[in-house]
């Protein structure tokens, strides 16, 4: 008896310690902090946040979410944000952002010497990079098949295929939404073509996956044949040791900008202006190519990696309209659910 | 020896004569306003409320749009093939454990089988499967030969979901079947019953309440689960729960999320109280406070039992190839590429990964606790107490646990992110998640175990003028130490591997290692993704390890009453 006595007594020890542990942990942040939420993976976003710790000696917390989470997270938030920056992610995801009002416009120097798609005009967002999609497919089920990688969308159509193609859910992935207004774009912007294309393509697919890398993996291992990819991560996937082929419809791909963002109601302002300032200027983008991070640098002055520029080098790359893609975003991705997704 | 000398037959009358059992009373609907009503609350709000205007539009179409009709169906066909399937397999589990005559050596490795599912990341069975039954898949492809083999679908999703929640089952259905006495087996046995008809008529009906229970909360596990699916299940059997997700993670859209979640509470609603009519009308008592001596076991034959334990070697073995797996990923450099020995993922989890450590132990620390003791006090005040309001309080606790957690992530986030309530970005907003999400299972344990007492016992402390909260201590509580244990066991599992809820209430200040994993897992870093689940696979064992040994003294110092409870 005496021992459940003494149980008992442990445990509400506990329950009062919890009071105690708790209540320091909702005190506020440090005075030089920045919080950011990254939509890039952490093994990017890392090393990138670091060397601005170093450069400026604010101290950066960062938290990383795929671009759906992020956006329904600041979305939730709103009104009390617990961040001061978005970092990273597709343009689609800004663009669905500054619908709903949770960024604050600042335009920091770099945006001038940008190209119009790679800013947007009320200076709610700016871009660090761009980043185009790829084709990638699974070396032996090449071989296995007698196949050469494909070179056009049409041969993604191939029988040998069947049930064997990965790519993003476009409810979830900015990855798919590129991916769709890429065949808008390669079919003329005729809707009816661009979706009796992917309908087609639809006979092919195993699975459409979550987040826009989900498939990689699967590709790699031989799960899947192929599929659609950003080139970060089919150039990752490669250089993790995977039997992969990387190549270009001849008809064009196209690419969508990585932007960053200062969250409405953000609570450091003036640090979060420092890291947007950062970021889009030379100072960070010029990191990429040492880091192996393989997206292609948004700032002109700054020089795409040379094994890098080999690959895009024949590729013909569309950039994505930011203003047909907002426009229209939300009424195709409906029609995807509803005529492609849900199509037995 | 104060007042309560009144007879015990009147408890309607409890609260007013004993205010320790009020303020607990009260105490427990205040927690459950703020951590359970409050949240759906501000989420049904979310789902109807339009400026100012109250609109049941946006459920009807819910409700006619053909695709999510479809989506609710499946979940409901997945939801009663993991339970049935997942019940049998427990109850298969539980009854060679107890009646098998093994032994020890032989239980502890089917306990650590099954174990093993429980205490990892929902996912990983799911990946291991994937990787095993795929088009590429080490079994089909590279064992059987099969190629392009279709993996996706009802199949695989009804097949991870059985193995990852049957231990529920195997732990709620244990402590039941060891405390049905073998002596009455055999009395019956002896006196000329077949052994089907001893097994119908006696094993069977005494272990219905926790039959019941275990099929509630496998039902409700699957019909909340969204990892399975979504790794799983494919684009043609698109299920509930991980739809809600993508409608808010995709879509941004909080009230549709919103409003498929509310579908799922019908059947989770349906089926609590089919169980509560179908165990009202039966008795189930057993232990009379006289101890029985063990016997021999006589209700299986010797065939019998090695039939039994070979289907149950075999499951094991399929779960243990599957975590080898597991730990096979996490020592090489990169599985199916470059299998080159390394501990380089584990210097990676132990460096950048350790904050994530130390948060989740943190919290699993705290909640565990926390969770064990609301877990039974719920469970046995519901089981034993008569008081206004005693089957809504039942009812109110179990819906954070039937609730998607997705959608308990997100009610939580948009109740507790403004004042007066600003919780999000604290430790507390994950651990009273993971309490009131996780009890349940401590819950049902209680009420189950209760079931089987006969209540003579408290009522004669009562009658004897002890005070409610005494006999609770002396009387209930050595009763109840089994399912304690179990509550304690589960919320301190689930705070190191849950993820749906609390994916949305870490913050820049709180992170949690499953939440790292899925990270890796996206990030194509199978490599720390493994070395993290391997390691919470170890820090659960060892947690659970010590919990075991606590129970072993309390049986010691308890004695004989208390183990014919706890079993061998």
């Amino acid at each position: 008896m005496k021992l459940l006595n003494h149980a008992l007594k442990l445990l509400l020890a506990a329950a009062a310690l919890t009071a105690t542990l708790v209540v320091p942990m909702t005190s506020a942040y440090a005075a030089e902090t920045l919080n950011v939420y990254s939509i890039w993976p952490e093994n990017w976003a890392r090393p990138m946040l670091q060397e601005f710790e170093k450069a400026s000696g604010i101290k950066v917390n960062f938290l990383r979410f795929s671009s759906g989470e992020a956006l329904a997270r600041l979305i939730a938030e709103k009104g009390n944000p617990r961040v001061d920056v978005l970092f990273g992610g597709p343009v689609e995801t800004y663009g669905a952002g500054v619908k709903e009002g949770i960024f604050e416009a600042y335009k920091p120097p770099s945006a001038a010497a940008l190209p119009a798609r790679f800013r947007h005009e009320g200076g709610m967002w700016t871009a660090i990079a761009d980043d185009p999609l790829v084709f990638m497919t699974n070396k032996k089920f090449l071989a296995d098949n007698k196949l050469a990688a494909p070179t056009s969308w049409n041969d993604l159509l191939n029988p040998a295929y069947a049930n064997m193609l990965q790519m993003a859910d476009a409810r979830t992935s900015g990855t798919a939404v590129t991916r769709i207004f890429s065949i808008l774009e390669v079919n003329g912007r005729n809707e009816e073509k661009a979706f009796d294309y992917i309908k087609k393509m639809r006979k092919s697919i195993q699975t459409y996956t979550k987040s826009g890398g989900g498939g990689t993996l699967p590709v790699g291992l031989g799960q899947a044949a192929g599929g659609i990819f950003f080139i970060v991560d089919a150039l990752d996937t490669k250089a993790k040791g995977y039997d992969v082929e990387i190549s270009f419809p001849k008809e064009g791909i196209g690419s969508a900008a990585e932007g960053i963002a200062m969250v409405k109601g953000a609570k450091n302002p003036e640090s979060a202006k420092k890291l947007i300032d950062w970021a889009t200027s030379p100072a960070m983008q010029s990191l990429y190519a040492p880091n192996k991070i393989n997206f292609i640098p948004a700032h002109p002055s700054v020089k795409t990696e040379a094994s890098l520029a080999a690959i895009l080098k024949d590729a013909k790359i569309i950039p994505i309209d930011d203003e047909y893609a907002g426009a229209n975003r939300k009424r195709i991705v409906e029609r995807w659910v509803q005529e492609v997704l849900n199509a037995k | 020896m104060s007042s309560t000398s009144l007879s015990p037959h009147s408890p309607a009358s409890a609260a007013h004569r004993d205010p320790f059992f009020a303020s607990i009373i009260l105490l427990l609907w205040v927690l459950l306003a703020l951590f359970v009503l409050y949240p759906l609350a501000c989420l049904f709000g979310r789902a109807f409320v339009d400026g100012a205007a109250i609109s049941l539009q946006p459920l009807l179409d819910v409700v006619n749009n053909p695709h999510h009709r479809r989506a609710f169906g499946n979940s409901l066909i997945l939801a009663l093939a993991v339970g049935i399937g997942g019940t049998l397999l427990g109850f298969l589990f539980a009854f060679t454990a107890v009646r098998g005559g093994l032994s020890r050596r032989v239980i502890g490795f089917i306990d650590t089988a099954t174990l093993l599912p429980l205490i990892s990341p929902p996912f990983t069975i799911s990946v291991a499967i994937l990787f095993s039954f795929g088009a590429r898949g080490l079994i089909t492809y590279d064992l059987l030969g099969i190629k392009g083999y279709a993996i996706y679908g009802f199949l695989s999703t009804a097949a991870a979901e059985m193995i990852t929640y049957f231990p529920i089952a195997y732990l709620t259905l244990r402590p039941i079947l060891a405390s049905i006495d073998p002596n009455i087996e055999n009395a019956a046995f002896s006196m000329g019953a077949s052994r089907a008809r001893v097994f119908r008529t006696m094993t069977l009906p005494l272990s219905m309440p926790g039959i019941a229970n275990a099929f509630l909360l496998l039902f409700a596990c699957s019909l909340a689960d969204f990892a399975t699916p979504l790794i799983l299940a494919g684009n043609d059997f698109p299920v509930l729960p991980t739809e809600a997700f993508l409608q808010i993670t995709g879509q941004f859209d909080l009230r549709g999320g919103a409003l498929l979640s509310i579908l799922l509470l019908v059947p989770a609603a349906i089926v609590f109280f089919l169980q509560r009519y179908w165990l009202a009308g039966r008795s189930f008592v057993t232990v009379t406070g006289k101890a029985g001596s063990r016997s021999s076991v006589e209700i299986l034959t010797p065939p019998m039992r090695f039939a039994l334990f070979a289907l149950c070697g075999a499951v094991s073995i399929v779960v243990l190839y599957f975590y080898a797996l597991l730990l096979f990923s996490s020592l090489v450099v990169a599985f199916g590429a470059n299998h080159t020995f390394t501990f380089k993922h584990y210097q990676v989890i132990f460096t950048e990964g350790l904050p994530a450590i130390r948060d989740t132990l943190i919290i699993a620390a705290i909640g565990m606790p926390l969770g064990g003791i609301y877990g039974v006090v719920v469970g046995y005040l519901v089981a034993r107490k008569q008081f206004w309001g005693r089957q809504s309080l039942e009812l109110v606790s179990m819906i954070n646990y039937a609730l998607p957690g997705t959608i308990v992530g997100i009610a939580y986030l948009l109740a507790f992110n403004d004042k007066p309530m600003e919780l999000t970005g604290t430790a507390a907003i994950i651990i009273a998640c993971y309490i009131f999400r996780y009890s349940p299972t401590g819950i049902r344990a209680t009420i189950a175990l209760l079931h089987q007492v006969d209540k003579s016992l408290e009522e004669a402390s009562e009658s004897l003028g002890a005070k409610s909260s005494t006999t609770f201590r002396r009387i209930t509580l050595p009763l109840i130490m089994p399912a304690f244990f179990t509550g304690l066991g589960v919320v301190f599992i689930r705070s190191m591997t849950a993820i749906s809820a609390t994916i949305f209430l870490i913050s820049i200040n709180w992170t949690l290692v499953t939440v790292r994993i899925l990270e890796n897992m996206t990030e194509l870093s199978l490599g720390p993704a493994a070395a993290f689940s391997v390691l919470v696979v170890a820090i659960v064992y060892v947690v659970l390890f010590l919990i075991g040994r606590m129970l072993a003294r309390f049986r010691a110092l308890e004695g004989g009453r208390v183990e014919s409870i706890l079993g061998g």
